[in-house]
């Protein structure tokens, strides 16, 4: 029944090798069909896995082949599937597909057609392969290859040179971050003799206690890996820029899957997690921290896709919040919602450019309730479920997390007095976007209707983030069980009461106008603060004195070859010689014979010198 | 005498190509290829009637009949110097990938040399003839020769047919090898005397020379005159220098063999002699090489940054790469070392791979200077595609043959020294950077208008298939690097075994 | 004097012979043609003469000594002398002169080479010396119009009398320490001399060697050598190259060894430093040599400082002869070497310039229009840089290993930073002719070979099998 689990990510893969391959010879029918259908067959394989699970829950390992074999070290090409892997499956397939479609049309004119398939194609296999893999070295490939597709197609428009700066950020942070993962696989193989993560995780709690010092490094190490795909601080920095590229590839890559591949890892080696509490609180803060700088940086963006992208920042910061407290099904929770609702969000924004001759100013927008009725509802219910108003998708795993995060043993009120404040400005800033973009006057005019193949995605997604709620993840033997006690009443209460306030400011401040900031954002502070979250709180301006501007400066100095400079000396010391003895070749015979005379001296009085000394 | 033959081959081969201008310009190329190809099959049809390949059990240094081949014939007695040619793992592995990429540089110049097509077919193949030799040869005197005489080749291939500033470059490089050659010279014929001393007679045997007793300090120097040979050519920081010239200034086939293979040799060296000549000075001097390495990965990564031309670039990004040898036979253990092996071949591929591209370039746009390219792939999409793919395998992408090298010298290294391992995996970092600028600025962006780019065309199916063959190399190796491992394994499990106090063979 | 005695001297008295045919030739015929013929004859002669007289091998008389040894170089010495001859051929035959005293001039001096290379008294020394180094004086200026080689030939007189005359005082003083002029009556002598009177014996040694210092160009005795070896006929370069020099080294190494000089570390330091001086000054004045001739003196001058490396070898001579044995055949090798390849660098060099100035652009492309001549010339340099397969690097294998077995550790650092150096100034040559600049156009000439090909072909190979089956002399010189 498991046979056919290699061919989930092949299928993709082989679309997209021969999309490459024929890209020249294909027609944009058989392009779509072939990148779209190849990605469906995959979700309807994907559908029977879940099927067969569903009812037979144990997990399933296939060995392929020993990837390398060298002493001790033997990882192999190998499927692990169990309950998370399932949701992360269907998420990617599921989702994916969607956003496949959607794509079908919006990408209709472009040139490149086929290349844009071929990469989103092999985007889905290495997910594929992510999730899927048995050991970490496998999943580095996957994380690598998700990685490597994100800045194929942020600087899918590679004619403008901004995208390929974007494109080349995108990688190099998260590089940083994979680095630092790579160097948390060193160890734990070092340590543990092995990289498969079943019996890592295994041999870890055989081998430390609880609060060891090592597992906290690995933790450490692993959670780099982790902010720098997710996005998290500080290396979410490059996520932002990342929404150079098509706007279905932002929803698909850096909202619905990749962008949660750290969560992942964490969720996937939790077990390792467990044994160093710090390490844990780490995640949690940097979770929370992450998700209030990047809400704080939302309220002010202009443009729209910007603004979902620090919204995509601060929700995963709500997954990694979550995974900190140890609230691991609700982290899981919430990134399958959030991949429902901000995918749809994405595709809605994608809508929107589409027919606003790409148009990403929302002061440039507005009235656009009654002339794009599909995607107005799509946004509001999209925005909805983002700022976890109640019965929504998001209400229920974001509900979650805060009841969670309240009862964490030390610092537990913090996080969720933090994470509610992060509610209430994720409520302001979606809802500031719905206002200003569909109510009020129109600046501009559509020039087209979307057509099914986007309209549909649409439909469905809005369908999932309302009734993504009450799905129940098959996760129970993924991770521990939850045994904590129900927090008061109050706790809920508040927690459910703070979105609905936060859409009610916004009503206020944006589409009422019955409070006017203006005094507030005119004066100094307020301007220098505006200015200061718009720039992402200068944390690029930060990286580039730090970091950026420096290695410029030493590649500058550095490009001639310093180090050539002393073999330069060593050959400008034989041309002085050269020059100096040439010099005395006169063709002159007096000065040949006091050359001869000199030696002759010389050798007379070194002859002297010794016989002087043997006497 | 197979291994006598091949080389045979390739230096008549030579001549032959060399002789067939007069048939017609383009016959000597076609030569050439024949030759090469002829040599490989010769080479696997033999190897195919060996019954020890099947078994790759790992050969015992000192006992020349557990080798796949040996062949031995007196040369010189009087200084006990024989013709002595043998192949294990290691060797077999540098041999195969000399032949092939031997071919791929016969047709990375397929179109690019416009004058004296036979002599400078005649130079490639008495190239990797000599290299071929280097591979082979198991008497030290032998290995000194061929070590030299491939020199004079490939100075031929730079001098005459290089760019601009050959004959600095060719001088550059001949005058680096020839001067760190001088001082192995001087080191292996002092192992000699101790040889000698201690036994009564001459020999330049390896086998022979391999359990020589020697005073610490005398090993100690003896080493080190090894290693400076071998490290420049390698080429290891600091001799690095003579490498950007050189590269930038050879014609692409130069650029291909040099990258490809020449380095290799230095690489191959410090694994069958220095380690094993010298396994107490060798290990004892394993910090400063090892410290040499990380230098290297990080100097070369952040020059190559700094670079405008596309293949100075590509040539400093060999100096990262080559840090990461040095690593690999210093770290001394299986997975470095197996690590060291696996980034001679991947990177062969995948520089190789990079400088045809470069070569095609200036073939098409008479420049290597990146600020006058820009935007290439709207014109020439299949070579920016293989570009891609080239410079993600340099940046270490899993799944592909670099990454499986890399990662498993980082792993290596990690047991021994954990510090200098977190420094060199900088090398991903800044290789990455490195590596996506040279994207940027030749096949992306905005497509510079004072380019032609009407006349520019694509890669055809020649080209095609030669970067086919070294793709489908890096996607094998990435995925299914066993074979190569294996190979390499009987090799390296004698080789580590130098390196266990009191356990010499 | 026994038949056998008279076999020993076969060479000297063939040689002898045709000189005496030579005048009378000249004497009753002035004919170019012949003369030429009469004197390559008689050295092909010679050669049989030394290979027929190495069975033979004796003292005859107290002043020549007939070894193996010097049969070996008296042999490479005539050839150096037919190769002479060979390119004389044109150079002569253009100027339309009767030139027959050239031939003379140049066996008397070819004479004098093999009297000084079987000398084992100062007085065959001295004999020999004077007789090769007066017919060069006239040879040098042979071309009586030019006023380059007049003044070179002038120079060249003037500083040789000079060093004959240290030369000369100091074997006076030798003699006053010792009352001996035999090497070997010296060399039983001088040590008791030593104790009685030091500073006579270092002295006298000190100037004789300075003399000779002079004849081989060594540093700081060298400088006459780049302004004659360019004033010169290219033919007379070769000879003063090849057989002066090489037969004043076998001399010296004969007068050192069987003299015993060895012993005094005064000697030996100075040679030392002769020695590194040489093979540094050589090498760095040659860099960025423009006229190849010039560039040749210069190189010369190095491999003369690296030759003396086996005479400083000598000082570790333990009576067990090991290092003598080593040394002799490290000398035997290296000078054939040289002289070998200097053979095939002047011969192309005359082939391509003739008597114009050999200014390095002149071997622009020359492997596209002559390649059998540009790679006789670059075999020729690779030999001199030490590449394998040449005679040159078996030479430096041989140098190494003596330097090594010897702990001549400062010499050996400087063969590697001299050796260094020069191969710049080699590739330098290598690269003009390899360069395409000349013309595109011209393909490998098709033309017939000619003599010189020939010639240039024989000496490459003789370079390249001397390098690469190097057996065959390690046993002759062993003998």
């Amino acid at each position: 029944m498991t046979d056919y689990i290699w061919l989930i990510p092949i299928l993709p893969l082989i679309s997209s090798i021969t999309l490459m391959l024929g890209s020249a010879y294909l027609g944009r029918s058989v392009i779509a069909t072939l990148g779209v259908g190849s990605v469906g067959l995959a979700a309807v394989l994907t559908g029977a896995l879940a099927y067969n699970f569903l009812h037979a829950p144990e997990p399933i390992h296939v060995v392929y082949w020993t990837w390398m074999q060298v002493g001790q070290f033997d990882p192999s090409i190998a499927f692990y599937f169990d309950g998370l892997t399932l949701v992360m499956m269907s998420v990617i397939t599921g989702v994916g597909f969607l956003i496949h479609l959607f794509s079908s049309e919006f990408m209709e004119h472009d040139n490149s057609y086929a290349r844009y398939f071929a990469y989103l194609n092999m985007f889905v296999a290495a997910m594929l392969i992510l999730v899927l893999a048995d050991n970490l070295l496998l999943m580095y490939l996957g994380w690598e290859g998700v990685g490597t597709c994100s800045y194929l197609l942020v600087g899918f428009w590679y004619q403008h040179s901004a995208n390929g700066r974007a494109a080349r950020k995108a990688f190099i942070v998260t590089r940083i971050g994979d680095t630092a993962m790579a160097i948390g696989l060193l160890v734990l193989f070092t340590e543990l003799g092995t990289l498969n993560i079943q019996d890592l995780v295994a041999a870890a709690q055989a081998k430390w206690q609880v609060g060891d010092v090592i597992p906290l490094l690995i933790c450490v190490l692993l959670l780099a890996g982790a902010a720098g795909k997710s996005a998290q601080l500080p290396l979410h920095t490059w996520l932002p820029d990342a929404m150079a590229g098509p706007t279905p590839v932002s929803a698909l890559i850096h909202a619905a899957t990749m962008v949660t591949a750290g969560v992942y890892l964490i969720a996937r080696t939790h077990g390792l997690f467990l044994l160093s509490p710090d390490a844990m609180t780490v995640v949690a803060v940097v979770g929370l921290l992450t998700s209030l700088v990047a809400a704080f940086t939302a309220l002010a963006q202009h443009d729209i896709k910007r603004i979902l992208a620090y919204s995509t920042i601060s929700q995963i910061g709500y997954m990694f919040l979550a995974l900190g407290v140890g609230a691991w099904t609700a982290g899981v929770f919430h990134l399958m919602t959030h991949a429902f609702f901000k995918a749809l969000l994405f595709l809605g924004s994608g809508a929107i450019i589409h027919c606003l001759h790409h148009e990403h100013d929302i002061f440039k927008m507005g009235g656009l309730r009654s002339r794009m009725p599909v995607t107005f509802w799509s946004f509001l219910i999209g925005s909805a479920a983002l700022a976890a108003l109640p019965l929504t998708s998001g209400f229920f795993s974001k509900d979650l997390i805060l009841l969670q995060a309240y009862q964490q043993a030390n610092i537990g009120p913090l996080l969720w007095v933090g994470g509610l404040g992060g509610a209430l400005l994720t409520a302001i800033y979606s809802f500031r976007l719905v206002f200003i973009v569909f109510f009020g006057h129109a600046n501009t005019s559509p020039d087209r209707e979307i057509g099914w193949r986007m309209a549909i995605p649409l439909i469905l997604l809005c369908a999932l983030s309302l009734i993504g709620g009450y799905f129940s993840l098959p996760v129970e033997k993924v991770f521990p069980i939850d045994d904590n006690q129900h927090p008061d009443q109050w706790v809920e209460l508040v927690s459910i009461s703070i979105p609905i306030f936060g859409v009610f400011l916004a009503y206020l401040l944006f589409l009422g106008r019955q409070l006017d900031p203006g005094f507030l954002i005119e004066s100094a502070s307020g301007r220098w603060l505006k200015q200061f979250w718009y720039s992402g709180w200068k944390i690029d301006r930060l990286y580039d004195l730090a970091l950026v501007n420096p290695y410029y400066w030493i590649a500058t100095i550095a490009r001639n070859e310093p180090v050539d400079k002393f073999y330069q000396s060593i050959v400008i010391t034989n041309q002085t010689l050269n020059a100096a003895l040439s010099k005395m070749q006169t063709g002159r015979m007096r000065g040949y014979i006091v050359s001869m005379v000199i030696g002759l001296i010389g050798f007379l009085g070194l002859s002297l010198f010794f016989v002087a000394g043997a006497v | 005498m197979v291994l006598v033959n091949l080389i045979l081959i390739l230096l008549l081969g030579g001549v032959v190509a060399a002789v067939s201008e007069r048939v017609s310009s383009t016959t000597p190329r076609q030569v050439a290829l024949l030759v090469i190809v002829l040599a490989f099959l010769y080479l696997v049809s033999e190897l195919s009637g060996l019954d020890s390949l099947n078994q790759l059990q790992p050969s015992t240094p000192n006992d020349p009949n557990s080798w796949l081949i040996h062949f031995k014939a007196s040369w010189i007695p009087a200084f006990g110097i024989s013709i002595e040619f043998a192949l294990d793992g290691l060797s077999l592995l540098m041999v195969l990938l000399t032949l092939v990429l031997g071919a791929i540089a016969v047709s990375a110049s397929w179109t690019d040399i416009t004058e004296r097509h036979g002599f400078f077919e005649a130079n490639l193949l008495w190239t990797i003839a000599g290299v071929l030799g280097v591979f082979m040869a198991l008497d030290l005197f032998l290995f000194f020769l061929f070590w030299e005489v491939m020199l004079i080749p490939m100075y031929f291939l730079i001098a005459i047919w290089g760019h601009e500033n050959r004959g600095y470059a060719a001088m550059k490089f001949f005058i680096f090898t020839q001067a760190s050659g001088l001082l192995m010279l001087v080191a292996t014929l002092a192992l000699v005397a101790v040889y000698r001393d201690s036994m009564g007679h001459y020999s330049f045997s390896y086998f022979d020379l391999l359990n020589t007793p020697m005073a610490k300090n005398t090993a100690w120097w003896l080493m080190l005159g090894f290693f400076v040979a071998f490290v420049v050519k390698l080429p290891g920081f600091p001799f690095h220098t003579w490498l950007p010239d050189a590269h930038t200034q050879a014609p692409t086939a130069g650029s291909v063999i040099l990258a490809g293979i020449l380095l290799k040799t230095g690489a191959y060296g410090l694994i069958r002699f220095t380690v094993p000549l010298f396994p107490d000075a060798a290990l004892e001097f394993s910090n400063v090489a090892l410290t040499l390495g990380v230098a290297g990965i990080i100097y070369g990564a952040v020059l190559a940054f700094g670079q405008t031309d596309f293949k100075r670039l590509v040539a400093y990004s060999s100096v990262s790469h080559m840090g990461f040898i040095l690593l690999g036979v210093y770290a001394w253990n299986e997975l470095a070392l197996q690590g060291a092996v696996m980034q001679m071949v991947a990177h062969g591929f995948s520089t190789a791979a990079l400088f045809m591209i470069a070569g095609s370039l200036q073939e098409r746009l008479h420049t290597r200077e990146m600020p006058k390219m820009s935007g290439l792939w709207q014109s020439m999409p299949r070579m920016g595609a293989m570009a891609m793919f080239f410079v993600l395998a340099s940046l270490g992408l899993p799944g592909l043959g670099n990454f499986v090298a890399e990662f498993l010298v980082l792993l290596g290294l990690f047991q021994v020294n954990p510090w200098l391992t977190v420094l060199a995996s900088m090398g991903l970092i800044t290789g990455a950077i490195y590596s996506l600028m040279l994207m940027q600025r030749s096949f992306q962006g905005e497509p510079n208008p004072q380019l032609e780019t009407k006349t520019l065309t694509d890669f055809g199916s020649r080209e095609l298939l030669t970067m086919a063959v070294m793709v489908i190399a890096l996607v094998v190796l990435g995925i299914y690097p066993q074979p190569v491992l294996d190979i390499a394994q009987m090799t390296i499990a004698s080789t580590l075994k130098f390196g266990l106090p009191g356990a010499m063979p | 004097m026994t038949l056998s005695k008279l076999i020993a001297l076969a060479p000297i008295l063939i040689l002898s012979i045709t000189i005496i045919v030579l005048v009378l030739h000249a004497s009753l015929k002035r004919d170019h043609k012949s003369a030429w013929y009469v004197s390559a004859l008689g050295l092909l002669i010679t050669i049989w003469g030394s290979y027929y007289a190495s069975g033979y091998a004796q003292q005859v008389t107290v002043l020549l000594k007939v070894d193996n040894w010097g049969l070996l170089f008296s042999a490479l010495i005539v050839v150096s002398t037919l190769t002479t001859l060979a390119i004389s051929r044109d150079v002569f035959l253009a100027e339309g002169n009767r030139k027959e005293e050239y031939y003379l001039l140049i066996l008397l001096s070819t004479l004098g080479a093999i009297v000084l290379c079987q000398s084992s008294h100062i007085v065959s020394l001295l004999l020999g010396m004077e007789l090769m180094g007066i017919a060069v004086y006239a040879m040098i200026a042979f071309p009586e119009e030019d006023a380059l080689p007049l003044e070179a030939s002038i120079k060249y007189l003037i500083l040789s009398a000079c060093a004959s005359a240290m030369l000369l005082f100091g074997f006076a003083l030798l003699y006053a320490a010792t009352g001996d002029l035999s090497y070997a009556g010296i060399g039983s002598k001088v040590a008791s001399a030593y104790e009685s009177n030091p500073m006579l014996v270092v002295a006298g040694t000190a100037m004789v060697l300075s003399g000779i210092g002079f004849k081989l160009s060594l540093v700081p005795f060298h400088m006459w050598t780049p302004d004659v070896y360019e004033g010169a006929p290219t033919p007379v370069t070769n000879f003063l190259a090849t057989v002066s020099k090489g037969a004043m080294f076998v001399a010296l190494t004969r007068l050192f060894l069987d003299g015993k000089f060895y012993q005094f570390p005064s000697l030996i330091v100075a040679l030392t430093l002769i020695s590194v001086a040489s093979m540094l000054v050589g090498n760095l004045l040659a860099l960025r040599q423009e006229n190849v001739k010039r560039l040749l003196a210069y190189s010369s001058i190095a491999h003369f400082g690296y030759l003396l490396m086996v005479i400083v070898g000598f000082s570790s001579l333990k009576e067990t002869g090991e290092i003598l044995n080593l040394g002799r055949d490290a000398l035997t090798f290296y000078l054939a070497a040289y002289i070998l390849s200097t053979l095939a660098a002047i011969a192309v060099v005359a082939n391509v310039v003739g008597e114009k100035t050999a200014h390095i652009e002149a071997f622009t492309g020359l492997f596209w229009k002559q390649p059998l001549q540009a790679a006789a010339l670059m075999v020729a340099m690779l030999s001199f840089a030490g590449i394998p397969l040449t005679a040159g690097f078996m030479g430096k294998f041989y140098l190494i290993t003596l330097g090594l077995d010897a702990g001549l550790w400062l010499l050996l650092s400087g063969l590697i930073i001299g050796s260094a150096i020069g191969i710049y100034y080699y590739l330098r040559l290598i690269f003009a002719m390899s360069s395409p600049l000349g013309d595109p156009s011209v393909v490998p000439s098709k033309h017939s070979l000619s003599w010189r090909d020939a010639l240039a072909f024989v000496l490459l190979l003789s370079v390249l099998y001397m390098g690469s089956w190097p057996q065959p002399f390690i046993d002759f010189a062993g003998v």
